[in-house]
């Protein structure tokens, strides 16, 4: 018999972290190791509750505990953002594509995140980092609303920036306490000259409206649409390529994606809703 | 394979429910529904000559079923062997389209594949269309074309069985004693039973006769309003979605039991208005054109390019059951000549 695909594993919280007010990451304990690839997502199942998608933020290297960052969006989030320690959950998956960062080889590789987006980068921002020398460079640009709505504060305003080989920059939509970086929204801070297109990839991921302007900043910079790569976060129910709820197009989100080429989607006019 | 004649179809199907559970159609009011074969019951079975209103995804998909227990987790059971009577040739390519899904991916339904295996299908010939068939559209027939165990065809003075499955072939084998030998002259008399009901078909479906291909029509539904035409109609009531053979929306929800935490598997329907929804609050398909050109374009257009069929089966039910009675086949006429409209725009551009 196939295993069950509607059969999680058991899991406990074991920390929770406060990333902003709105955004927690819980530190999860699966009962046995769990193997995963960078941008893959898990459907976490709060018991009795419900369940909601989310890509780990953790590395794929460690397998016996995993972390997911989560924003309080709806009813599942909201009572999960009420757990303490100890917490029973469940998991199912992983599920999908993530990104295929063997392509990603001796390249330079744009990363472009806002707010909640930074959790599946930052699982890919570790990777990257555990084999810096693999790229050319890793050339990140975040945004968020405040300085307070970033997330992984302890680490991106710090240690991350000081790593060789990567490049930092962020930005703000509005400037509170002691900001002295940017202000604006993220694309104000993408610039042709950060990357050498012809030998970069990119990688967006943060809310729709976000993803769009980037996309459509990136395609400017003469971008090929097949070297965007997009986290296309939708409704997925099942993670296996049956429920349609989180349809684009003919492609199932769980089962083709979540990541995404732009060349792959642009052609459905309900990428960005 | 095998074919055998019956003079009568009670000790053929009595025969079948010794073996296991038998669902035959039944007519209640209007429409026929599947009841459990009861070989006692004083009244004849009834060889249904039009598919019943009742889908075959209820026996493989029912509307609600456990999904999941845990933390222990527990096997499914398997289930038991049961047979039905009377699925129509659009039923038994109802159940191949949702074979794709459920039994042939990466991803198998436990669920699912245990009631396949274990299910026996008995298939009927159609001999009165109703006005809402139009299986003749989408590569159907009246008449089984395959995908089933046994086959009924009903000629004058009794019934053809034929083999379609080796399951179906070691059921004739074992009772061959009960069948007759099939003569020529009763499958002339059969064909011409399934070209009379052809012929039917084809008035019933004159005037929506279509000149290009299934996908290409829906495909053009991009740049047409026809669908938010339908939405004008459209109540919401999800009943097309419901009573169609092939639509397998579900959605995943959890429940606390006394000792344990259940996931249990629903129906849903791409036509409800947060279906798509996301916790942000985005929604790809917020009007309800969108979501009825999402449903066609999924049916004519994304399943054919995945599992390479098209997953309308021409049954008619979701005709049959809208409560806005919106007719699928005026839109994809509709749609059919505005593209034949375009074509000869282009046709008068190039020259």
């Amino acid at each position: 018999m196939n295993r069950n695909p509607y059969q999680p594993i058991n899991g406990e919280i074991v920390e929770i972290i406060d990333e902003s007010p709105t955004i927690k990451s819980f530190v999860v304990v699966p009962e046995e190791p769990f193997i995963f690839e960078t941008g893959q997502f898990v459907e976490l199942t709060l018991p009795g509750e419900g369940e909601a998608p989310f890509t780990p933020s953790s590395s794929p290297t460690e397998t016996e505990k995993m972390e997911i960052t989560i924003m309080k969006a709806g009813r599942v989030t909201g009572l999960l953002h009420a757990c303490n320690n100890g917490q029973k959950v469940g998991i199912r998956g992983p599920y999908g594509n993530g990104y295929p960062v063997d392509d990603f080889v001796g390249k330079e590789v744009y990363i472009v995140g806002g707010g909640v987006g930074l959790a599946p980068i930052r699982s890919l921002f570790l990777t990257l980092v555990e084999r810096i020398k693999d790229f050319k460079s890793v050339v990140c640009r975040f945004g968020a609303k405040t300085p307070e709505d970033f997330i992984y504060k302890k680490t991106l305003f710090g240690p991350w920036q000081k790593i060789a080989g990567v490049d930092i920059r962020l930005t703000v939509d509005e400037a509170k306490g002691d900001w002295k970086d940017n202000v604006g929204v993220v694309t104000t801070i993408l610039e042709p000259k950060d990357v050498k297109i012809k030998d970069a990839v990119a990688v967006v991921c943060g809310p729709p409206i976000m993803m769009k302007f980037v996309t459509l900043k990136l395609l400017d910079f003469g971008f090929a649409a097949e070297k965007i790569y997009l986290s296309m976060e939708k409704n997925m129910s099942c993670g296996i390529g049956k429920c349609g709820h989180c349809m684009i197009g003919k492609y199932y989100v769980c089962k083709d994606g979540p990541v995404f080429t732009y060349e792959q989607v642009k052609g459905y006019r309900d990428i960005w809703a | 394979m095998k074919a055998g004649f019956v003079k009568q179809l009670k000790p053929l199907l009595d025969t079948v429910a010794e073996q296991m559970e038998l669902y035959v159609p039944k007519k209640t009011g209007e429409y026929y529904i599947y009841t459990k074969y009861d070989p006692s019951a004083e009244e004849p079975v009834e060889f249904n000559n039009i598919r019943p209103c009742a889908t075959a995804k209820e026996f493989l998909f029912p509307v609600c079923e456990l999904a999941a227990i845990f933390p222990e987790p527990s096997e499914p059971e398997e289930t038991k062997p049961f047979a039905v009577f009377g699925l129509k040739d659009c039923d038994l390519r109802s159940i191949e389209i949702l074979d794709k899904v459920f039994a042939e991916e990466e991803f198998l339904d436990p669920l699912y594949v245990s009631r396949r295996r274990n299910m026996f299908t008995i298939s009927s010939d159609c001999f009165e269309p109703t006005e809402n068939c139009f299986c003749n559209l989408c590569g159907g027939e009246p008449f089984a074309q395959s995908g089933f165990d046994l086959n009924v065809a009903e000629i004058s003075d009794g019934f053809i069985i034929e083999a379609g499955s080796q399951k179906g072939q070691d059921f004739i084998d074992k009772y061959s004693e009960n069948f007759s030998d099939v003569t020529d002259a009763m499958l002339a008399q059969r064909d011409e039973n399934r070209a009379a009901t052809q012929k039917k078909l084809e008035e019933i479906n004159a005037k929506y006769q279509l000149d290009m291909p299934l996908k290409e029509i829906v495909e053009s539904g991009e740049d047409s309003d026809v669908f938010d035409e339908d939405a004008k109609d459209c109540v919401e009531c999800q009943g097309c979605t419901r009573i169609c053979p092939t639509c397998h929306c579900f959605y995943l929800y959890d429940t606390k039991q006394k000792d344990y935490f259940a996931k249990m598997k629903m129906w849903d329907s791409c036509l409800r208005q947060s279906y798509a929804e996301v916790a942000g609050g985005q929604n790809p398909r917020k009007i309800t054109g969108d979501r009825i050109k999402h449903r066609l374009t999924h049916k004519f257009v994304y399943f054919l390019e995945r599992y390479g069929l098209t997953m309308c089966v021409g049954c008619g039910r979701c005709i049959e059951t809208c409560a806005g009675g919106i007719d699928m086949r005026e839109a994809l006429k509709k749609l059919n000549e505005e593209l034949k409209g375009k074509d000869r725009k282009k046709a008068k551009v190039s020259k």
